[in-house]
């Protein structure tokens, strides 16, 4: 999924201080994310990654900085919503309706044309499952229609968090696929991860510490964390002996 | 628009698939109105639980018996024969209101002295106590009128001559409206429109909470859709249920329930479109800004009452402080109550409620307006929250 | 033992504690019941009926007209606010609601008394409202009297009677009416205490909703479930602490409605207070069997609101039971609500004696039993849900 890009800035977030209720999250962050590329955020349960999406995405207000998708300010016009695909890290889709009615309901949200849904049905495979309860649906599957539905409006712009954690391997590969046809058509896509095993799949690795962001390699990233990781055992097995 | 449609059939399909929802919207208001209907059935009340203490026992004291006696106001209890007895029962109940004859009662009424009779009533329950006080007073008019007729024809006059003494003037007093004073009339449209102005308010409230507790809020907020495509899509289904339902009990109240409705249908349809509207714009912008859907059903239900109460609906209005006037003025129900009055039970004509209806529309623009102001975009709002009660509450660090 | 009243503490306490943190809970009993009395109080605050808006239209203007627009002037309770000229003036103004009671004396009144002719006067009262209605049929009803009988004298006086017969002939009884219990027919007697106890009954019955489900809808209750705590040590504490809430809530609403208001209180107060902890504990209960089957604490707070909403008006507080249905009637006896909103009046109004009170706190004791037992079947049959 390498890919250089033609280094446009597609989102550009400057200075941003983001508070959740009195925790001050991220404390002045700066990042690009670059068109054609994939650049994952990041960070341990709880160090912000999610809220630094939100943000970035426009649906969190934030407490200061600044925000700027393709060379807009994104508190004053709302445009770059129509080229903004997300698939959220708790589960958000309608509960009550089926798969194919969430498609629907998606398609509405996001006034994306009633053929895009062949589409993505077809790409992620989800035939089958159109009339299932989304409860009943496993957790691979549920990502599927969770990024069938994000993909509806052709995105230009793709925030992804924590899709493939722990789901099936069959789901895996068909996400990781849908993925990378999506970027190799000059797409960008910012996801959230909390673990190394998919790292080579991403451009850039945004690492969040402390409420801010240091910018890796994949290879830089891996070998950081092997060595944050290191020291855990030997320390335990030590002790052990 | 067509957008706005599509908004507004998910939110049918929403409310299909919530149980308590549909119950609310669709099932709700008829039960209320059907169980308060047949509370205030039996429209006026008669039948007054009612003692008669005859101390007398005399033809003139066995008059006046026999004028209570007669008609259906009053239920003699025929237990209750001393003023101890009276006394006791009127403390425990059993009846509501009685009559004491003199002993002397005949005797002075031959010796042409005025004599008195006591009427009791118990005004501790006042729909009891104004309603005795109204027999009571007309019994003994009657009774009056009978004996002044029976005494002028005693002293030798002839009946057309004692009538035209009695009824030298003649009062005739004419209840315009509401001529059998029946309950019905006075309560029950007041008491469908808080049921619908309630579960209207419930049903349209829970809308958005729905979405944010089921995290599904997010995505309207990172979608293109403009705010009004928000608004109007998801009001509409309500809108219309709530119209529907507006016809539906007003139908059942005038068929079943025998509410007199006159007046003409095309305002009472108006009001009920006015009344419907700033009911649902209302509720979309408390839905908006409510902290979860437990709280909003905690206070709006709590509220029925109060705003029944203080709209001046049944306590004459201008008895009633400004203060709580201006506050009643803040809900659809008093403007509407009032205007429904006038149109169906007085056969008023559109400048009478002209006021009334300026005062829904400017409740509706108000509606509309405090609607749009909610942002697309919103605080931050932590993963995990502390849970008390299993409610969706968070409690503040205290 | 001593490990298990130390376990009741300390689950009493938390009770309070969760009580407070749940800020919406909060309000609603701590706010709301006293500002309902607020409002109520101030609604109801002329408290009686009296000068009902009167317009009077004399058509005549001779003497004796003015005699009957004189009487009614002076009528009880009739508060003569308006002149008018024609009988479409007052139709307009009883149509716009300025005036409740319309009087016409028709042209040539006096010229026809005058000839011995039988003349009518117009009454008109406005029956929209019947609060108001009931009450100017009575003031009415008195002046008619009046009215009627000074004309009648005023014959016989002609055909040569004495002055005191003609008077006996035709008032022969006078009437005198007492209302009981309440001598000035205030109003505010009549309501505001009901109107109060009902938003504080209501506050109370949404804390009770929390009692099973409160416990259960939490996360931390697969700790409770699989520790070997006595469950029933921590529900009869949690209902100890619910209990003391209201009582206290309603200590205060009381103080405020019979000191500061001046509301009739007839009986002895630790009887009121016994009568209403016995109602407590049966609302209590209520609320306790419908939270032991609920989904959540949402749908339990709308279950019971669906209940105490209505029930207030199927008390026969503001509509006698006696005129409602015969069915509904023997239905809603057996809601708590009935048995308190017909008691409290009896013990407040009348001070009614034990016996007759004792019929309530059988029900009471009858339906917070029956009511315990099932949330305790509910809540073994159940299964809860651990997440």
């Amino acid at each position: 999924m390498k890919n250089t890009g033609d280094k446009g800035v597609v989102i550009s977030i400057r200075g941003l201080v983001q508070k959740v209720g009195k925790r001050t999250v991220l404390n002045g962050v700066d990042l690009d994310l670059y068109r054609g590329e994939c650049l994952g955020v990041f960070g341990l349960r709880g160090t912000g990654k999610t809220t630094l999406l939100h943000a970035a995405l426009g649906v969190d207000r934030i407490k200061s900085g600044n925000i700027e998708i393709w060379g807009q300010n994104i508190a004053k016009s709302q445009a770059y919503k129509k080229k903004l695909g997300l698939v959220t890290q708790q589960p958000s889709l309608f509960a009550d309706l089926n798969v194919a009615e969430n498609l629907d309901l998606f398609r509405v949200i996001k006034k994306a044309p009633f053929e895009r849904l062949e589409d993505v049905i077809q790409r992620l495979q989800l035939e089958d499952y159109l009339h299932e309860a989304l409860p009943s649906l496993q957790v691979g599957v549920y990502q599927r229609v969770a990024l069938a539905c994000a993909l509806l409006n052709r995105p230009e712009i793709l925030i992804i968090d924590e899709i493939i954690r722990d789901i099936d391997l069959e789901s895996r590969s068909i996400i990781l696929q849908v993925l990378e046809a999506y970027l190799e058509e000059g797409n960008s896509c910012l996801c959230g991860f909390s673990n190394m095993e998919h790292v080579h799949y991403l451009d850039r690795v945004a690492w969040l510490d402390d409420g801010s962001i240091h910018i890796y390699s994949p290879d830089e990233a891996e070998n950081l964390w092997r060595e944050l990781n290191a020291v855990i055992p030997k320390k335990r097995g030590e002790q052990d002996a | 628009m067509r957008t706005m449609l599509n908004i507004a059939n998910y939110e049918v399909r929403h409310i299909l698939k919530d149980r308590v929802a549909f119950a609310i919207v669709f099932l709700a208001p008829l039960f209320y109105a059907f169980l308060m209907g047949s509370v205030y059935f039996s429209a006026a009340i008669n039948d007054v639980p009612f003692a008669l203490v005859d101390l007398d026992h005399s033809l003139a004291s066995r008059e006046v018996v026999n004028v209570f006696s007669s008609g259906q106001h009053f239920k003699i209890n025929p237990e209750i024969d001393s003023y101890e007895k009276m006394e006791t029962a009127m403390r425990e109940g059993i009846i509501r209101g009685g009559i004491v004859i003199p002993e002397d009662f005949s005797q002075k009424l031959s010796q042409k002295q005025g004599t008195e009779v006591l009427a009791v009533y118990d005004a501790s329950n006042l729909l009891w106590g104004y309603n005795v006080r109204k027999f009571a007073y007309e019994g003994m008019d009657e009774f009056n009128r009978r004996y002044a007729a029976a005494y002028l024809q005693s002293m030798g006059m002839h009946p057309t001559q004692s009538d035209e003494v009695l009824n030298m003037v003649r009062c005739s007093i004419m209840t315009w409206y509401n001529p059998t004073y029946s309950y019905i009339n006075f309560l029950y449209a007041g008491v469908i429109f808080i049921i619908l102005h309630q579960l209207g308010l419930l049903g349209i409230t829970l809308t958005i909470p729905r979405e944010k507790e089921g995290n599904t809020w997010i995505h309207y907020l990172a979608s293109p859709l403009e705010r009004w495509q928000i608004i109007f899509g998801k009001s509409l289904p309500y809108i219309i249920a709530g119209f529907f339902n507006y016809a539906l009990l007003l139908w059942f109240a005038h068929q079943f329930i025998l509410l007199k409705i006159e007046g003409s249908i095309l305002l009472i349809l108006l009001l009920g479109f006015l009344y419907t509207c700033a009911i649902m714009f209302l509720g979309f912008f408390i839905s908006l800004y409510a902290e979860n859907s437990l709280q909003i059903s905690r206070y709006l239900i709590l509220l029925s009452i109060p705003i029944f109460m203080i709209s001046g609906y049944t306590w004459p209005r201008y008895r009633i402080p400004g203060v709580i006037i201006a506050i009643s003025e803040l809900t659809p129900f008093t403007w509407m109550a009032e205007a429904f009055r006038k149109v169906t039970i007085k056969n008023l004509g559109f400048p009478d409620i002209a006021f009334n209806v300026l005062g829904l529309i400017i409740m509706i623009i108000i509606g509309i307006g405090l609607s749009f102001t909610f942002r697309k975009d919103r605080e931050p709002v932590a993963g995990d929250k502390i849970r008390v009660n299993g409610g969706l509450e968070y409690p503040r660090r205290v | 033992m001593n490990r298990m009243l130390r376990l009741f503490y300390a689950f009493f306490r938390r009770e309070f504690t969760y009580i407070w943190r749940d800020r919406g809970l909060r309000v609603v009993l701590l706010v709301m019941p006293l500002l309902s009395l607020l409002l109520f109080g101030l609604t109801y605050r002329t408290q009686v009926l009296t000068d009902i808006p009167t317009a009077i239209a004399d058509l005549d203007h001779s003497a004796q007209s003015r005699a009957v627009a004189s009487d009614i002037k002076q009528a009880e309770n009739l508060d003569v606010v308006a002149y008018y000229n024609s009988y479409e003036e007052i139709k307009r103004a009883i149509e716009k609601g300025e005036v409740v009671v319309g009087v016409v004396i028709p042209e040539k009144f006096g010229q026809q008394q005058e000839l011995r002719r039988p003349t009518r006067v117009a009454m008109i009262i406005d029956g929209s409202n019947m609060v108001y209605a009931i009450n100017s049929s009575v003031a009415v009803l008195q002046v008619v009297r009046t009215i009627e009988v000074k004309s009648g004298v005023k014959v016989l006086l002609a055909q040569g009677e004495h002055m005191q017969d003609a008077k006996n002939a035709l008032m022969a009884v006078n009437f005198v009416d007492e209302p009981w219990f309440n001598p000035t027919i205030n109003y505010a007697f009549f309501l505001v205490l009901g109107l109060v106890l009902n938003i504080w009954q209501q506050c109370c019955t949404l804390l009770s909703a929390m009692t099973i489900i409160g416990e259960t809808g939490t996360r931390s209750w697969v700790h409770l479930k699989s520790s070997s705590i006595p469950l029933f040590i921590v529900f009869l504490a949690k209902i100890l602490a619910h209990l003391v809430i209201f009582m206290a809530t309603v200590a205060v609403l009381y103080g405020l409605c019979f000191e500061v208001l001046h509301l009739p209180l007839r009986c002895d107060f630790g009887k009121l207070m016994l009568f209403t902890l016995g109602f407590a504990v049966a609302m209590h209960s209520l609320g306790t069997l419908i939270s032991s089957f609920a989904r959540n604490s949402a749908d339990a707070s709308r279950i019971v609101m669906a209940i105490a909403v209505p029930a207030f008006v199927l008390s026969g507080f503001t509509w006698p039971l006696e005129a409602m249905p015969q069915v509904l009637a023997q239905v809603v006896k057996w809601l708590p609500q009935t048995g308190f909103f017909q008691g409290v009046i009896f013990l407040t109004m009348k001070d009614a004696s034990w016996t007759y009170m004792s019929q309530y706190y059988f029900q009471f004791l009858l339906f917070a039993l029956i009511a315990y037992a099932l949330s305790m079947v509910f809540f073994r049959l159940i299964p809860q849900n651990t997440r």
